[in-house]
């Protein structure tokens, strides 16, 4: 996806009592990987899949009595959305890096079970980053690439066995 | 009846069409807009903003018909439910390994597909064989061969 493209937009406002339905939203927002643009503004490039997770969380504000608002629009400024998707991509590396060296740190782990599980655990965490990553940094495939190395190792090990 | 829906169907709604042409209205007749101020007022609306059949306190649409309809005895259609979640939220709230599954094939058919209609006619046989094998799977204890 290109920064200067189409993005959607959620403005929300919920009350801060009870806490629980504005965790709950910010949790989503967190896991679909938004960009906060202010207090109550998120965005993310548009497409039919964020469109309608934008819009159902917009749904989930307004039951919850707040007021919820999705917008569809183009950065007015290119650099400064650029800057966005830059911190993105950032938010998305640091997830990544955490994966690969997760993976390179289980190739050593002696207890086979252990191991086993900690390939399934950052596949899943791999699956996860890889669902809000909009602007792919180098990190995707070196974490792609740790992940499939402990696979290997763990087949060949299953092999050998 | 008529029942309304956005276009460009994907899972939660193609599963909500199967739900009620198979066990709420057999005659259904399903209109697509993107609008909900749009649909008429004789229609029923399903998996949009505004609808009583919608995503609610964190269930999908699916999940909130099968409470709507009186359908939640089936053991076999909550199991499906929790399947649409998570092909339709995925925020492991259930395990369901067949999700991913059907969200890429069912994602693929709108790729495909001429129209909303003809997808509905595909993803019907597909929740035929899901309800079945899911039905199966729950009466045996294991998966059906």
């Amino acid at each position: 996806m290109a920064a200067d493209e189409e993005w959607v937009l959620l403005a929300y406002r919920l009350p801060r009592v009870p806490s629980t339905p504005r965790s709950a939203v910010w949790r989503k927002l967190r896991r679909l990987g938004v960009a906060w643009l202010g207090d109550g503004l998120v965005a993310l490039p548009a497409d039919a899949r964020t469109r309608e997770q934008l819009d159902w969380i917009a749904e989930e504000v307004t039951d919850h009595g707040g007021e919820a608002m999705v917008w569809l629009g183009r950065p007015g400024d290119v650099a400064a959305a650029s800057m966005i998707a830059g911190r993105m991509s950032a938010a998305v590396a640091a997830e990544y890096d955490a994966v690969a060296t997760g993976a390179a740190a289980a190739l050593s782990v002696a207890d086979p079970a252990a191991r086993r599980r900690a390939l399934l655990r950052l596949r899943r965490q791999l699956h996860r980053v890889q669902a809000r990553d909009f602007f792919p940094p180098p990190q995707r495939e070196t974490a792609q690439r740790a992940v499939e190395d402990l696979a290997a190792a763990e087949h060949a090990a299953g092999a050998g066995a | 009846m008529r029942w309304a829906t956005r276009p460009g169907v994907h899972v939660d709604r193609a599963a909500c069409a199967w739900l009620i042409r198979r066990f709420v209205d057999p005659a259904a007749e399903f209109i697509f807009t993107a609008d909900p101020a749009a649909v008429p007022a004789d229609a029923t609306p399903f998996d949009m903003r505004g609808a009583a059949l919608g995503h609610h306190e964190g269930r999908c649409s699916f999940e909130t018909a099968l409470a709507a309809f009186d359908l939640t005895a089936d053991p076999a259609l909550e199991e499906i439910g929790r399947i649409v979640h998570e092909a339709d939220l995925a925020d492991e709230r259930y395990d369901a390994p067949a999700a991913p599954g059907l969200d890429v094939l069912i994602r693929g058919l709108t790729l495909t597909s001429g129209s909303d209609h003809d997808i509905l006619t595909v993803t019907d046989r597909l929740f035929d064989g899901l309800y079945e094998h899911t039905r199966r799977h729950l009466l045996t204890g294991r998966p059906p061969a």
